[in-house]
Formats: C-alpha cells, sequence, structure tokens
C-alpha cells in the first residue's frame, strides 16, 4: 500500500470557525460556536460560584424568603464551595424538586436526598426508603440503599452500599454510615416532625457532600 | 410488543463497580481481561517493540505517534471488545526504492486475549495476535504471548513470535517455510504467511515504578533487520536501509503518564537507536460531564383529585374547539425551549398523542421523557394516554405509549420500570385527527456561515486546508418535502486542482473520456479536480420526498445536485419495524458526473447505481451492515460494514468492499476499506446537542467499491429513533 492517499474529512467537512448567521436553531449550529457556547456557560458558572461565595448564606437566605413564598432550601455544595438557595418547583407524592434559578436541581422526599439534576455528575435516583425510615423515626439498625448514576457511557448504573444507621456523638445528630469496598461515606441528619430539616449528604464519587438545611418547609 | 427480557437484561446489567465510579487506578474487577497501561510502539498494551497479553479497558479509543531513526509510526487503536483490540497504523520509513526517498505504510494489528490471569493461581493471561497482516505486511508478524502479574506494579510476559518478532533468535520453523511478501496491490489478509517460518521467543518486564512513571524492558526478535540493510533477515530485500544496526536485542524504555489521558516516553533500540513517543487515550464511557449540565427537567405535575377538578376529569372540555389550539400552543411553547419541534398534535378526552422533531438530545429517550413531563404539565387530567411519537425531520418513526398515572407514580425511579410500563410501537403513517402546529409549515431555515475543510495524510503535504463561506438553506414544503441546498465560496487555502495519472488539470479536463488504462471509470480517483474552485459551488442542491406509506415502510426519492460529483435522481424503500432488530432497504440512482468547474455542467459519464442492503442489530450494539449491488464505477460486488455503537451516541466502524474488479484493475490496496469514528459533541463539552464530530479514514483516491454519497438515506435518518435504540438509551428517560 505504498503512497496511499488517506484523507480524514471532518465533520460534514465543513467546520465553521468564525461567527455565523441564520435562522437555524442553536442546537444546529457550528461545531466551535457549541463549544465556544459551552466554555462561556462553564466560565459563567463559575464567575457565579465565586459570587455566591461571596455573599453571606444568611443574607442570601433572608433576601430569598422575602421574595419567594414557597418552600425553600439552602444548599451547600462541598466540593464546589458554592452555596445557593433552590426554590421548590414541583411536589409529586412526597418528592420534591427544588431549583436554582439556572435550572439546576435537588429533588428531596422528607429531606432525604434522592436526586439530582444539571450538576454534570447528577444522581440520577436514590434508592433509600429502608435507611429513610430508621432516620426520621430515630432508630438505629443495618440498611442498604442503592445510588443510581448516568455514566460516560450513557447508561443508568447503579452503586450498592450497605448502612448503620445510629445516633452520633453529639446529640440530636443521627449518622448513616455507608460502604462498598474501598468507599466510605458518613451522611449526618437532624430530624424534625418526622423529616430532615438539615442535613449533610452524599451526592456522588465526584460531587462528594451536600449541606441541606430548610429554609421554609 | 414488548422487548421485555432482552431490555430488562440490558438496562440490568449495567452494574457498574465501584472501581469504576472512583476513577482508574482502583484495579479492574475479577472477571476483565486483564488491562494494561503502557502503549508500545504500536499503540497497543506492551513494553517497546514486544507486545503483552494485556487489553485497554473497553471501549478505549487511543492514538500514538512513535518516531525513531528507524522508523516514524501513527497508530489508532480501538478496544472493539472487551476482549478485542484492533489498531490501523500508518507509518513512514526511509525506502531507496521510493523517488521520494520514503514510504507511507498503512497496517493493521488484531489482538485477541483469550485466557484471563488468575490472580490468585499461576495461571497467566494468554493473547493471540497478528501484526500487519494484510496487505505489504512491512512489519507482518504473529504472536502468542502470556503476561503474569508478579506483584501489583511488576508485570513479566513471555511469548513466541514469527515473522518480524522473529529476525532473530528463530528457534526453528514448526509450520513450515514462510512465504514471500506479497508484492501486488496488497490490502488482503496474507493467511498463508501467518505463523510460519522461523519462530522466536521474547520476554518483555513493564514496572509501574510510580503512579506516573513505568520502566519497560524487552527482549526482542525484531533487529530491524530491514532498516539496517540487513538483507538476509528482512523479508522484502527492496527496504534496505543504511542506518547503523543495533548493538543487541535488549530495549529498554520509559514511559510518563500526565493527566488522566497522556503519556510520553522514550525508548532504546538495542543499545544504539533512541525513540519517542506520545499517546492519548479517551473512553466512550468516561465522559468529563456524564450526566450532562443542561438544565433539569421540569418535573411532573400531579393531577388534582377528581374532587377538586370535576370538570377537567369529565373530558368535557374536549368539546371546547378552543381547547386543543391553546393546550398545543402551550405545549409547542415548553417544547421548543426543550429543543424540540412539536410538529403536529391529536387530542381527545382520555388520549394525547404529540410528533416531535428532537433537535437536541443525543438520547432520544431523554427527549421522549421530557415530553412526557411537560406533557403532564400541559394537559388536562382526563387525558391518561400519552403517546410521544418521533418524527424524523418529517418521518413519523416510534410512538411510545404511556399512561400518565405511570409517569406520575414512577417519576425519578430506576429507569427500567418506566421502560417495562412503556409500549414502543410503530408510528402510524396518517392518522386522521392530528393537526400541524400553527405557522409550522412551510418551514424556511438557513444559515450562512463559515467554513474550514481539511484533508490529512496525503504523503506530498500531509496537511491541506481551505476556507471560505457557505450559505445553505432549507424549505419544508409539508413534513418531508424538502428543497436544500449549499453554496460554497472559497476564499483561501493550501488546497489544489490535482488531476491523476500524472497529467496536469487542463490537460486531464481537455480529454475526452474519463477512463484510466485499465479501462475503468474515474469514479473518485479524480477528486481533486473538483477541489480548489476559486468561483462559487453548488456541493449539493435537491429537492427530496421523504414518506412513510405503511406502517413499517419508508421511501426517499431525492433528485439534484445528489453531490459534489455527481447529479441525478436517488430513490430508496426501507422496511424497518421499530421493534425488529432486521431492517432491510433497496437504493436504485440513475446519475451523471459532474464538470469539475461548471456548477450545473456535467461530464460524458452516466451510471445506475445501486444497492440492496440489509442492517442487523445486535443486544449488545454491534450493527452489521451489508449491501450488495451495483457501484459508481459500474462494477458489481458487496460492502460488509461492521459498527459498535454506544448509548451516548459513540460510533466506530469499519467497512470493506469487494467486487469484480480485480485487484489490478482497483490498483493499490485491492478493494475500498476504510474505518470511521463518530463522537457525540455532547460527550465532551457536557451540552446535549445531535453533533458529532469524527469522519471517514479510507482511501479516498480509488475507483472500485465507490457508492453515491446521497444525504439522508432512510436507515440514518430513523435509526436513532427505533424501539432498540430507544432503549439503549432509555436510562436516560429521567434526566
Amino acid at each position: 500500500m505504498i503512497g496511499t492517499k488517506l484523507r480524514i474529512t471532518l465533520g460534514a467537512t465543513a467546520l465553521a470557525m468564525l461567527a455565523a448567521c441564520g435562522n437555524v436553531d442553536s442546537e444546529q449550529g457550528s461545531i466551535p460556536g457549541l463549544i465556544a457556547q459551552a466554555v462561556r456557560q462553564t466560565a459563567a458558572q463559575e464567575k457565579r460560584d465565586e459570587v455566591t461565595a461571596t455573599v453571606d448564606p444568611g443574607e442570601m437566605a433572608a433576601t430569598a424568603l422575602r421574595v419567594n413564598p414557597g418552600p425553600l432550601i439552602l444548599v451547600g455544595l462541598e466540593s464546589r464551595n458554592t452555596t445557593q438557595v433552590l426554590a421548590m418547583v414541583g411536589e409529586n407524592a412526597g418528592q420534591r424538586t427544588y431549583m436554582t434559578k439556572n435550572e439546576q436541581a435537588l429533588i428531596l422526599r422528607d429531606g432525604m436526598l434522592v436526586g439530582t439534576r444539571g450538576l454534570g455528575h447528577d444522581l440520577s435516583v436514590a434508592e433509600l426508603a429502608a435507611s429513610s425510615s430508621l432516620i426520621r423515626s430515630g432508630q438505629s439498625g443495618q440498611t442498604k440503599r442503592v445510588m443510581r448514576y448516568w455514566t460516560g457511557d450513557g447508561l443508568e448504573s447503579p452503586l450498592r452500599l450497605d448502612c448503620t444507621v445510629g445516633a452520633g456523638p453529639k446529640p440530636g445528630v443521627i449518622l448513616e454510615s455507608c460502604e462498598n469496598g474501598p468507599l466510605k461515606i458518613q451522611n449526618n441528619y437532624i430530624v424534625q416532625g418526622g423529616r430532615v430539616t438539615v442535613s449533610r449528604q452524599w451526592i456522588g464519587p465526584n460531587l462528594g457532600y451536600a449541606t441541606i438545611q430548610e429554609l421554609r418547609p | 410488543m414488548r422487548a421485555h427480557s432482552p431490555l430488562t437484561r440490558r438496562l440490568l446489567a449495567s452494574t457498574l463497580p465501584v472501581a469504576l465510579l472512583l476513577g482508574p487506578g482502583a484495579g479492574p474487577a475479577l472477571a476483565d481481561p486483564l488491562i494494561g497501561a503502557n502503549l508500545n510502539t504500536r499503540g497497543l498494551p506492551g513494553a517497546i517493540d514486544t507486545p503483552t497479553a494485556e487489553m485497554m479497558p473497553d471501549a478505549t479509543l487511543g492514538a500514538t505517534l512513535s518516531y525513531s531513526d528507524l522508523a516514524r509510526r501513527n497508530t489508532l487503536v480501538f478496544q472493539a471488545l472487551p476482549r478485542l483490540s484492533v489498531s490501523l497504523s500508518y507509518g513512514r520509513f526511509d525506502s531507496l526504492e521510493e523517488s521520494r526517498g520514503y514510504v507511507w505504510d498503512r497496517s493493521f494489528d488484531l489482538r485477541y486475549q483469550f485466557l484471563d490471569e488468575d490472580p490468585t493461581g499461576w495461571r497467566p493471561a494468554v493473547a493471540i495476535g497478528l501484526q500487519d497482516f494484510m496487505g505489504t505486511g512491512f512489519y507482518s508478524a504473529e504472536y502468542l504471548v502470556a503476561t503474569k502479574t508478579i506483584t501489583p506494579r511488576l508485570r513479566v510476559s513471555a511469548g513466541l513470535g514469527w515473522g518480524r518478532l522473529a529476525q532473530d533468535g528463530g528457534i526453528g520453523s514448526p509450520f513450515g517455510d514462510r512465504p514471500g511478501p506479497d508484492e501486488e496491490e496488497g490490502g488482503k489478509p496474507n493467511i498463508d504467511q501467518w505463523f510460519k517460518g522461523e519462530m522466536a521467543p521474547f520476554v518483555n518486564a513493564t514496572w509501574q515504578a510510580t503512579d506516573k512513571l513505568v520502566l519497560t524492558a524487552e527482549y526482542s526478535g525484531d533487529k530491524y533487520a530491514c532498516e539496517t540493510g540487513q538483507a538476509e533477515d528482512c523479508a522484502r530485500a527492496v527496504w534496505v536501509s543504511d542506518s547503523d544496526e543495533l548493538k543487541n536485542r535488549i530495549n529498554l524504555g520509559v514511559n510518563y503518564a500526565f493527566g488522566d489521558n497522556y503519556q510520553i516516553g522514550g525508548y532504546l533500540l538495542g543499545g544504539q537507536q533512541l525513540g519517542v513517543q506520545f499517546s492519548v487515550a479517551m473512553n466512550a464511557r468516561q465522559a468529563p460531564y456524564p450526566s450532562g449540565i443542561e438544565p433539569a427537567p421540569a418535573p411532573v405535575r400531579p393531577r388534582a383529585s377528581p374532587s377538586a377538578d370535576p370538570e377537567g376529569w369529565s373530558g368535557a372540555w374536549s368539546a371546547d374547539p378552543t381547547a386543543q389550539p391553546a393546550i398545543q400552543k402551550a405545549l409547542s411553547d415548553a417544547l421548543d425551549k426543550e429543543g424540540q419541534v412539536l410538529e403536529s398534535m391529536a387530542l381527545s378526552g382520555n388520549r394525547a398523542e404529540v410528533r416531535i422533531r428532537n433537535h437536541r438530545y443525543m438520547q432520544h429517550a431523554e427527549a421522549v421523557g421530557r415530553t412526557a413531563r411537560l406533557m403532564t404539565r400541559a394537559l388536562p387530567p382526563s387525558v391518561e394516554t400519552l403517546v410521544i411519537t418521533t418524527s424524523a425531520d418529517g418521518l413519523p418513526t416510534s410512538s411510545v405509549t404511556l399512561r400518565r398515572s405511570d409517569v406520575e407514580r414512577l417519576e425519578n425511579t430506576e429507569a427500567s420500570q418506566i421502560a417495562n410500563a412503556a409500549r414502543i410501537t410503530d408510528a402510524e403513517p396518517r392518522p386522521g385527527d392530528l393537526t400541524y402546529s400553527e405557522g409550522l409549515f412551510p418551514r424556511f431555515r438557513w444559515a450562512l456561515k463559515p467554513y474550514l475543510s481539511t484533508s490529512l495524510f496525503d504523503p506530498d503535504e500531509p496537511f491541506r486546508y481551505e476556507v471560505g463561506a457557505a450559505a445553505s438553506a432549507e424549505y419544508e414544503f409539508v413534513p418531508g418535502l424538502v428543497l436544500e441546498g449549499t453554496v460554497r465560496q472559497r476564499f483561501f487555502g493550501s488546497t489544489e486542482q490535482e488531476a491523476p495519472g500524472g497529467l496536469s488539470p487542463e490537460e486531464y479536463d481537455a480529454r475526452d473520456h474519463d477512463y484510466d488504462e485499465n479501462g475503468v471509470p474515474r469514479v473518485r480517483s479524480d477528486g481533486r479536480m473538483y477541489s480548489a474552485n476559486k468561483s462559487p459551488t453548488i456541493p449539493r442542491m435537491t429537492l427530496s420526498w421523504y414518506a412513510k406509506p405503511s406502517d413499517t415502510v419508508y421511501t426517499r426519492f431525492t433528485g439534484g445536485l445528489l453531490e459534489r460529483a455527481y447529479a441525478g435522481v436517488s430513490t430508496e424503500i426501507l422496511w424497518y419495524p421499530t421493534n425488529s432488530p432486521l431492517a432491510v432497504g433497496a437504493e436504485l440512482n440513475r446519475v451523471r458526473k459532474r464538470d469539475f468547474r461548471d456548477v450545473f455542467g456535467f461530464r460524458d459519464y452516466e451510471v445506475t447505481t445501486g444497492h440492496v442492503s440489509a442492517y442487523y442489530r445486535f443486544d449488545n450494539g454491534i450493527m452489521t451492515q451489508l449491501d450488495v449491488g451495483q457501484y459508481l464505477a459500474g462494477d458489481v460486488g458487496a460492502t460488509l460494514t461492521i459498527e459498535r455503537e454506544f448509548a451516548n451516541g459513540w460510533r466506530i466502524g469499519a467497512w470493506a468492499s469487494k467486487t469484480d474488479l480485480s485487484a489490478e484493475e482497483y490498483g493499490e490496496g485491492s478493494f475500498d476499506k476504510g474505518v470511521s469514528i463518530s463522537i457525540p459533541l455532547g460527550w465532551g463539552t457536557g451540552s446535549p446537542s445531535l453533533r458529532r464530530v469524527g469522519g471517514d479514514i479510507r482511501s479516498l483516491s480509488r475507483d472500485g467499491g465507490s457508492k453515491l454519497r446521497v444525504g439522508g438515506r432512510l436507515y440514518d435518518r430513523v435509526r436513532d429513533s427505533q424501539a432498540d435504540k430507544l432503549y439503549q438509551g432509555w436510562g436516560r428517560f429521567w434526566r
């Protein structure tokens, strides 16, 4: 195969580079345009993160309580060093969806984290009914929970954890310690009126822990 | 109608080991094949020149650039199956035979690990491999190799090599003499040579000195006889060069990993020749943002109780003629924000069907899931049956039927639950009660964009480019009837108009025929005659009509300037029941070759070309396609395509065509073959999009086995929303 001429054609041979115009949906825009958009989104995200980090959470909560009449939670994402107020946008059979202004969501059931949306490494669903009933009734015991994630291959994949629920060293704080092989996590909960009102819960391997505080039930 | 058992299996089979979630380095599960991180000069796991029995993690796509005085090699490697690695190399070495003084040679390698390592016992992993097993076979070798993990940081391999791996140190020829190399047109598997001739042992060790640093040493039978002028040990006498002989058969190497994806290294061959190497690898399973960063979907809105909304539950609202337009408008607006077009809608007291065009989500199930949730927010409570039909740009493909109470009950649960409650059926072509969304048709869209086109790997000039502007417009009269075209104007670039056969473009253009010296029509080998046109060109301008005459049959008619080099008419029919893994189609085209420069002019070559095609998708995402028919040069034959497609939209495939042209008539390579890679842009950026990057690696310059490049082929148009593909990506229903 001496001197065979090979050629790679990129995309549809046309790769737009600069600004483009037209009425075609942005979904079908140029590849570099979409990459630029993604970079801008990430940059905007970081900027937002910086801004929120400098705002006092107490002040943020007070403002949110003033302008929004519905249920609110205050969420800190430790791995990203951010704190944001999320407002409830839907409730379906005890499952509450809270969203930020830029449409990232946390899904809670009785204050227990059962899903996230729009964070890039989202928890699709956490199956934790057994843990939840122990924690909310103040009992101790052994349970299992399954946490399902979207993985890079486009599938939903489960992570199974064996958990121990019991009272922690601080009065009123319930601990849930879970493990699977080398992975060990620990969630903390404060329960009031049969639901979790303040907690530190593990989302997943990439996102780490979130602190969740109920501002208005 | 349900595909439960394979579906559930597929959805449940994806149990993820903790190790994968925690990132690389945590070690694979026991049942997996032995994974190696160090890549050798052929781009596969190994030491320096010798192989190991290791594999890369399944679905890894990598590239290696290796450079020494004796050879330069660029390799693309893919872990096609957990136990099967394939690679395509493109190497350059000095040769006195070529006037330009060097040769660029393509080669394919395969490695199969057929025995697992027993981590607790003595059994090593064992693999068999073929190196440069087709065509000219400059590097052809075969090997059997065993690899054993001695300590967590040290692995030792030993094996037997034939061919190039046995240039020195041979211990006999157990399977007979090795015949001479293929001196003809190449491109065919050299089965007669495999495992023939001298056999020589090799050993190597890879030591993971630190997490980043790997040291390797090997004893290799490849002494670079051809490159160093030792004609007696070189299978091809034509290839002698005058580099210094290696002093011994020990090679030493070092490799440093940085980031998650890169390796850089150096090696010393036989105490004489230094080389450097750079590798990059990515894995279809490891995306920067595995769940995507698109906004959260609007949640399900549960219905008020019948006592709270007796009117809504009674269905009496459906008698109001203003109800449907208002609901359709609201739903259409909401879907528009989701990157979907509500093409049409049918609404009755207890059933609603929407026909959507998904313009955003690579995994179609995500579009369906979001639409279902929006329907719960827009529809009155008496509507219990939700039907979401995909319109593949005007072709209704599959209908997902859901009970609204299931959507309410199963919101944000494991995806297989809603999959088991859903029913996927063939979309009815024309139900009478559908109403088009107002103002949607006729639909006119246009765009004016700059473009950059590049061509790589030309031996004379490895990189060429062209920059210009392209204006495209599309006018859709009714769904499926589309007039579209593109006009391009080059501004500048390094591409040139070139003629085949050593002629100048003017001489070639002036000839009265387009046949080569063997009498084969030049249907593609003069493709560069179309390049570098300084006046405006129209790469494509067509009128197309897509239709669905029955529940399972799709048709296409396309006429006009079909592609850069051909104009004419193209017709196609495809039978594809949505729940069937098998689809069968036929295509018939009558085309005439276009003029190299004159936009609406023609050359004196006309041909009828067409194929009968069978498509089959296996459960594991492997798609095969067989086309049998007459190609552009009038040659008759078949093309086999094999492709692995992941739920996230990654597609890696290869194809080969063999026609009744003889190898001599065909020329170098003997028959048409190539590799295609297509990676969704959203996989890399996290932002959902249907855009893809990638392309075909093929020999462009040949005429045999060439197909017409008409746009809008039916299988490609409808495949993403058929049941098997929907189910494959179903995990994102609640995303």
